[in-house]
């Protein structure tokens, strides 16, 4: 394959691609599931063997959101990384149109910061611990007046504690990790359910089967009126707030936007001759879904999902304000609520996390932009997008 | 066109049933609040808990039939009988209308402010994107969508009312019954909220309508209104906002909703405004199931309403478009 990323010949003719059938893996495929396996195994393993009763490796105690994590990274990795790393003309491409943004690069880079840290930041970071003789040290080098006592911060606690004594800092730490298990898992999910009920619509229109259309877009549309917030409150209320629960919620009820896109996207495409030839030599349904609608209207899956990820994230953070998130994890919106008692004596409580909630939101929609920029061959990126 | 308007008043009316069910179905199938409470009491004060859950089922109907309390429901729905909030001791319409003007009164201004400035900006983007202009607000608006509501009201708590004092921060429901609705001591009291809803919301109308206005900006017609010497405001307003207000009709309603009724209850929570979002916030944590429902309902209703009345708004501003077909 070229590595000059101008020379888009259509000479390159996939000829592994002949003889596949529906079910038939790639290596690629083959160790993605091998992944999956794994991992559906060890929490078997974790929770009926063990029985939850003592850490799985390490130390590390695995939770079942942590387990959907894990499933999700595998994910995009094999979906987003590796078919990127794979096809370097297409990297390159995409790469050079991304770097015009320079707002963009930052923000990229901020995110991969906040995802290697809330990944690996709690094996190093103690989790937060109720510390009586600690209560509302400010962060280090400043000085400020709690309760009348003139106290200054150390760099035992670098963003200064709580009114429970936890350190700021790891609060900060083991919220990212909540953060990006919230945007990541729930925009999986989102996309998984979006791009088959989109494509399927778009499919059934193409073989005639248009009540099927019909029947799946009305309800994508009675879906997207429901408030999804206000359900979200109705849901927590009634089936209580685990946070692998939260996320699911957040997942079936936001899929909407990707549905009407990859149908839009699918039905443009399903009426090309490629489909046409593909079900001519025996494609069924779902191979054409899977090996063509879907991979053809991936960029505008994976602008709209960019796009999905700051929104749970935010929607999460504000549950969690509102103390209708997990009670057992430490949301970034938790602390910021816990730091509100404190707000006229005790600023950073409240504002430190709150600060890297808004930059990695905003980083997230500035990555989402030139993304599109990036990505859309219909945007002219001769001025730049955005910033 | 009347054909379509009535085929998708009729959709509406589908549209709130499968609403209905859906909450009650909700609601049926998840464990009850309420039930639990009372077999908790009874534990408590040493009663047999079983012979307490059945007097509980008995005493909220839950002991008939599965579809004679559905039909219940639903005639209880339509009558406008919604039940008795046990958190505020008052039937549940009653405390809606009490409460929906202290939304109302800040929900209307961001409405309008954010409709007319965020239109503006975004209208003036793309007259002449790419510029230092265009980028400050798309910086404004990224700055507005990514901003945490409840933090950036906490900030300004802190800024306002700790630091400088220059704003009262916490609202006094008495202020507007004493004074007015509209009296400067009730609009200096709901500065502070109506900007951090209007950060929100004019983000988004700033971000949409430069968005549309910009695939506008290529056609035909605006080479040729420019071509007659059509000023800028001529061309925006008359040629090219009238093109977009098509697509822009019709998310209008549901993104501004979305964002009204997730920040009217942080908005409420935080500065104490007696409004929708602040009795969904205490009915949840009273746990007063009447009252969720009824607030969840509301939501629904308004957004279907809004649906509809985009989607009539859709066939009378675009009459290119085939409405017999859909």
């Amino acid at each position: 394959m070229s590595s000059d990323y101008n020379d888009i010949s259509f000479e390159d003719i996939e000829w592994d691609s002949q003889d596949v059938s529906t079910f038939a893996l790639t290596r690629a495929g083959l160790v993605e599931l091998l992944s999956y396996l794994t991992i559906a195994a060890l929490f078997v393993y974790d929770h009926y063997v063990i029985e939850n009763a003592h850490p799985l490796i390490f130390g590390w105690d695995v939770l079942s959101v942590e387990w959907m994590f894990l499933v999700t990274i595998v994910a995009m990795f094999f979906h987003g990384f590796y078919p990127l790393y794979k096809n370097t003309r297409m990297r390159q491409f995409y790469w050079k149109r991304f770097k015009k943004n320079k707002m963009a690069v930052i923000a990229l880079a901020w995110l991969g910061f906040i995802f290697v840290v809330g990944i690996l930041g709690p094996v190093f970071v103690d989790p937060p611990q109720i510390r009586f003789d600690n209560r509302i040290l400010p962060p280090a080098g400043v000085t400020a007046t709690i309760n009348g006592v003139e106290k200054t911060g150390t760099m035992q606690y670098p963003f200064g504690t709580s009114a429970e004594g936890r350190g700021v800092l790891a609060l900060v730490v083991y919220g990212m990790r909540v953060s990006m298990e919230v945007g990541f898992i729930a925009t999986v999910f989102t996309v998984l359910i979006g791009s088959l009920v989109g494509a399927v619509a778009a499919l059934a229109t193409a073989m005639d089967i248009g009540w099927m259309d019909e029947v799946l877009m009305r309800y994508t549309d009675i879906q997207s009126v429901f408030p999804t917030f206000m359900l979200l409150l109705l849901l927590t209320y009634l089936f209580g707030s685990k946070l692998w629960m939260i996320i699911l919620l957040f997942g079936f009820f936001s899929w909407e936007g990707v549905a009407r896109t990859v149908r839009g996207e699918a039905l443009q495409r399903s009426a090309e001759e490629y489909i046409m030839a593909a079900q001519a030599s025996g494609a069924n349904m779902l191979y054409v879904v899977r090996q063509h609608l879907i991979p053809n209207s991936a960029n505008s899956i994976i602008i709209s999902a960019t796009v999905a990820v700051p929104g749970f994230i935010l929607g999460e953070a504000s549950l969690a304000f509102l103390g209708f998130s997990d009670p057992n994890t430490f949301s970034w919106g938790r602390t910021i609520a816990a730091g509100q008692a404190n707000i006229e004596q005790a600023w950073w409580i409240s504002t430190i996390p709150g600060i890297f909630l808004f930059l990695t939101v905003l980083a997230f929609y500035y990555v989402g932009e030139a993304m599109r920029d990036a990505m859309d061959p219909r945007q002219e990126v001769g001025g730049g997008g955005g910033l | 066109m009347k054909w379509y308007i009535a085929k998708r008043i009729l959709w509406t009316f589908v549209a709130v049933w499968i609403a209905l069910t859906f909450t009650f179905a909700l609601v049926t199938a998840s464990p009850n609040q309420g039930e639990m409470q009372a077999m908790m009491s009874c534990a408590t004060s040493g009663d047999d808990p079983a012979e307490c859950r059945e007097q509980y089922r008995e005493r909220q109907g839950l002991d008939t039939p599965v579809t004679e309390r559905y039909v219940n429901y639903m005639v209880n729905m339509a009558t406008l009988n919604w039940g008795w909030s046990d958190s505020r001791s008052q039937a549940v319409i009653p405390a809606i209308l009490d409460a929906w003007k202290f939304t109302a009164q800040y929900a209307i201004p961001v409405l309008i402010l954010s409709t007319l400035i965020g239109y503006g900006i975004g209208l003036y983007s793309a007259y002449k994107p790419y510029t230092v202009t265009d980028y400050a607000g798309s910086f404004v608006a990224f700055f507005g969508i990514s901003i945490p509501n409840f933090w950036f009201a906490i900030v300004l708590i802190m800024l306002f009312g700790v630091n400088i004092n220059a704003l009262p921060v916490y609202y006094q429901s008495g202020i507007p019954l004493e004074y007015g609705w509209i009296s400067v001591k009730n609009f200096l009291q709901l500065v502070l909220p109506i900007t951090v809803l209007l950060t929100a919301s004019l983000a988004w109308q700033m971000r949409y309508s430069r968005a549309q206005a910009l695939e506008q900006m290529n056609q035909e017609f605006v080479k040729v209104a420019k071509a007659k010497g059509a000023s800028q405001y001529r061309l925006m307003i008359h040629h090219v906002l009238r093109m977009a207000a098509v697509p822009l009709s019709t998310s209008f309603v549901g993104s501004l909703l979305a964002i009204f009724w997730s920040g009217s209850v942080i908005i409420e929570q935080i500065f104490a405004i007696p409004g929708l979002g602040y009795m969904t916030y205490t009915a949840i944590v009273e746990q007063d199931t009447a009252l969720i429902l009824a607030t969840t309902l509301l939501t629904v209703f308004l957004a279907i309403l809004g649906n509809l009345l985009e989607d009539i708004a859709y066939v009378v501003l675009d009459p290119r478009i085939d409405y017999g077909n859909r």
